[in-house]
């Protein structure tokens, strides 16, 4: 049985049809790479795995271990192992990183954790993305600059430790620095704790820190190539125009 | 005279809209005596209707409902205990001075002897006025009035009891001093009256709580506030107004002023959770060179609670400071009114000042105002102002979703997190808690309608 397993999604917001029928499977261990163009419906796909509500799905599933989720209330997929580290995370004024992550964490176990294991879990995840332990006294997001947000998106997940993370656009905005930061973060999850992913981007900075073994390329809503990290080079060498212009001449 | 003739937006209508403005209008200071002020101010009770505020076709705040011939003063005996409704909103933390008037009686009215050593004075007004005539009619109504309409007059005319603290200069206090107006039934009317006063470089904190224990029916609280801070004095002054939830009809119409003194400091948080219809005029003075003060307000309306409240930053001379901030939210089809005026006087050159206010609407029933107005009569100063009217961010609920939370306590933490800011600048944990648990319960209580309105949109 797959981890994450979407089939033949169709989703539309408004009034505009989005994905046409998407494939892809993600199973644990395994990373991931969907990249496209602007505009190709990569974001929405990341929304849509996690529930947002301004998504509607018209046709098709996505299931988690067997699980069908396509109706389920967001905090049920984060529940079940999923994670997105979101594009332009939002600021949440007056709550800190350690009381929301705290909170997070209780939502997804039986047992509130200890104050004595939450310390020791912050320490190592703020080690691992190289903030001060100051940061997570901060409101969350408040005030942080683009790389601080990405920053704290990762170490969001490090604490919580999902099965499959999503991770919508995550080197957009980020110094070379940064960037290495949080690819190093996704690569320890990975080796950790066998965490899968599944990098969107729209660049292929991240690609150039964190390996994928598989790769899928999104245009006008629809999985268009498939491949493993050798299609990274090509659309970099290439650009997205070839794959264009073979789905022009398919249709 | 009455707000309502002398103050028409449209001369000559009969019911005009009123124009808010700082307080102006009769009170002490010409020489008369506490006794005169009061009789002076019977008169014009007796004399005026019961007042109407009417800012436009869309915000009125009238009192017909209310019958003022049913409503009696609600005498106690001091010395018993203290209701539990009281002891667990104060809790039991050392405090300063606790003084507690239970409908139209001070009960309760106790010091540290430490601090009555060092000359500090906190009692019930009436017997201030008693044992201390000289220091109470130094002070007493300087900057209230007692003729802008009829339950000002009532407070200044009708009043029992009441709090009077006095804290000599150069006296440092960290515990607070506490005082608590208590309503317990229906039928009952409080007049009341605090009078505080901080000498040269005294240093205190002073908590007013407003507090009702459960009952169904209508009640009336009219009350005046009065605090003066010498200079380089510094308070932080806390109301926390819960005058109880649905049913409990409490009426609350006064007026609070503060005024700081050269090189003084005051932060004032007024805090409303509670109230079925509020009408208060709040206003600080920064009326000396240097001068500062801090506004942090925070109101919370739900079910067909009516709250109004209008605020006046008024500085009376140059080179004062001024920082307002209002955070507020409203559940249920409860109505509530933020009107904030900065005002600075002919002559008040370089006095800087800013306010701003915020309101969530948590239910479509909900009508929530923000209106943020300036006055500035002279140049060279700095006065801004901005206001938001908005809905709660369906952005951040579904971020906290993502990460697991449940919708609830989304909400919760978002809500609680937009007063935590301001909560926490008081410095004050006991009062933090207690304004953190009534939130928490408020949005309990509300928590089917905020879902049902975030479906809806």
């Amino acid at each position: 049985m797959p981890d994450l397993e979407i089939k033949n999604l169709h989703v539309r917001t408004e009034d505009r049809e989005i994905l046409r029928g998407v494939d892809l499977t993600v199973d644990k261990g395994e990373i991931h790479a969907l990249m496209g163009p602007n505009g190709s419906g990569k974001s929405t796909l990341a929304n849509t795995i996690l529930g947002h509500p301004a998504y509607e799905v018209t046709e098709g599933h996505i299931r988690f271990r067997g699980e069908d989720l396509t109706e389920a209330d967001p905090e049920d997929r984060a529940q079940a192992g999923l994670f997105l580290a979101f594009q332009y995370p939002v600021a949440i004024p007056g709550v800190s990183v350690a009381n929301f992550l705290r909170m997070a964490m209780n939502a997804n176990r039986e047992e509130d954790i200890t104050v004595k294991e939450f310390g020791k879990d912050l320490k190592h995840a703020a080690e691992l993305l190289h903030v001060d332990r100051s940061f997570t006294s901060r409101h969350l997001n408040d005030g942080f600059s683009g790389g601080e947000k990405k920053r704290c998106e990762i170490l969001q997940m490090a604490m919580l430790k999902p099965e499959i993370a999503v991770m919508d656009e995550t080197d957009s905005g980020l110094d070379i620095d940064a960037l290495r930061t949080v690819a190093e973060g996704v690569n320890a999850l990975h080796r950790e704790t066998g965490m899968g992913a599944l990098i969107i981007t729209h660049y292929q900075r991240l690609l150039h820190y964190i390996t994928p073994q598989f790769v899928h390329v999104l245009l006008d809503g629809r999985i268009v190539r498939e491949g493993g990290p050798e299609l990274v080079h090509q659309l970099e060498s290439e650009g997205y125009d070839f794959l264009r212009n073979e789905a022009a001449v398919d249709a | 005279m009455p707000e309502a003739t002398t103050r028409s937006a449209k001369p000559g209508a009969a019911k005009a809209a009123v124009l808010n403005s700082a307080l102006d209008g009769e009170g002490a200071g010409d020489g008369r005596s506490v006794e005169e002020i009061r009789a002076a101010a019977l008169a014009v009770y007796e004399s005026l209707p019961l007042p109407t505020w009417r800012r436009s076709g869309f915000w009125t705040t009238s009192l017909r409902d209310l019958d003022l011939d049913t409503l009696e003063p609600d005498h106690h005996e001091g010395g018993s205990e203290l209701p539990a409704v009281v002891t667990d909103a104060i809790g039991d933390e050392p405090l300063a001075g606790l003084l507690v008037q239970r409908g139209a009686s001070v009960v309760h009215a106790q010091l540290d002897p430490e601090l009555a050593e060092r000359g500090v004075i906190f009692t019930a007004l009436e017997d201030a006025l008693r044992d201390h005539p000289e220091l109470v009619a130094e002070h007493f109504m300087k900057r209230l009035t007692y003729d802008r309409h009829k339950l000002d007059a009532a407070a200044t005319a009708l009043w029992s009891g009441g709090a009077f603290l006095h804290v000599p200069d150069g006296v440092v206090v960290e515990a607070p001093f506490q005082v608590v107006y208590l309503i317990e039934g229906p039928g009952t009317v409080q007049y009341a009256h605090t009078l505080a006063v901080g000498g040269a470089n005294s240093d205190f904190r002073l908590r007013e709580y407003d507090l009702a224990a459960p009952f169904e029916g209508p009640a009336l609280h009219a009350g005046h506030f009065e605090l003066y801070l010498g200079d380089g004095a510094r308070c932080r002054l806390a109301h926390f107004q819960d005058w109880g939830g649905a049913g409990q009809e409490v009426h609350d119409v006064s007026t609070h002023v503060a005024e700081v003194g050269r090189d003084g400091h005051c932060l004032w948080m007024p805090i409303h959770l509670g109230g079925h219809l509020t009408r208060q005029h709040i206003e600080l003075v920064t009326a000396a060179q240097g001068s500062d003060m801090r506004h942090r307000g925070i109101y919370f309306t739900e079910g067909d609670e009516h709250l109004d409240l209008f605020t006046v930053d008024l500085h009376e001379v140059g080179h004062t400071t001024g920082d307002t901030v209002w955070h507020g939210a409203a559940t249920g089809a409860s109505r509530a009114s933020y009107e904030g005026l900065i005002k600075i006087v002919k002559d008040a050159q370089e006095s800087h000042t800013y306010l701003q206010t915020h309101s969530m609407m948590l239910s479509p029933k909900a009508k929530v105002d923000a209106i943020p107005s300036l006055i500035v009569e002279t140049d060279s100063v700095s006065a801004s102002h901005g206001g938001t009217v908005g809905e709660l961010d369906e952005a951040l609920v579904f971020y906290m979703q993502a990460r697991g939370l449940p919708r609830a306590d989304a909400v919760r933490m978002i809500v609680e997190g937009y007063f935590e800011p301001i909560v926490t600048q008081l410095e004050d944990e006991r009062l933090e808690g207690l304004v953190r648990e009534r939130i928490a319960a408020k949005l309990a209580a509300a928590a089917e309608d905020i879902s049902a309105y975030a479906a809806a949109r």
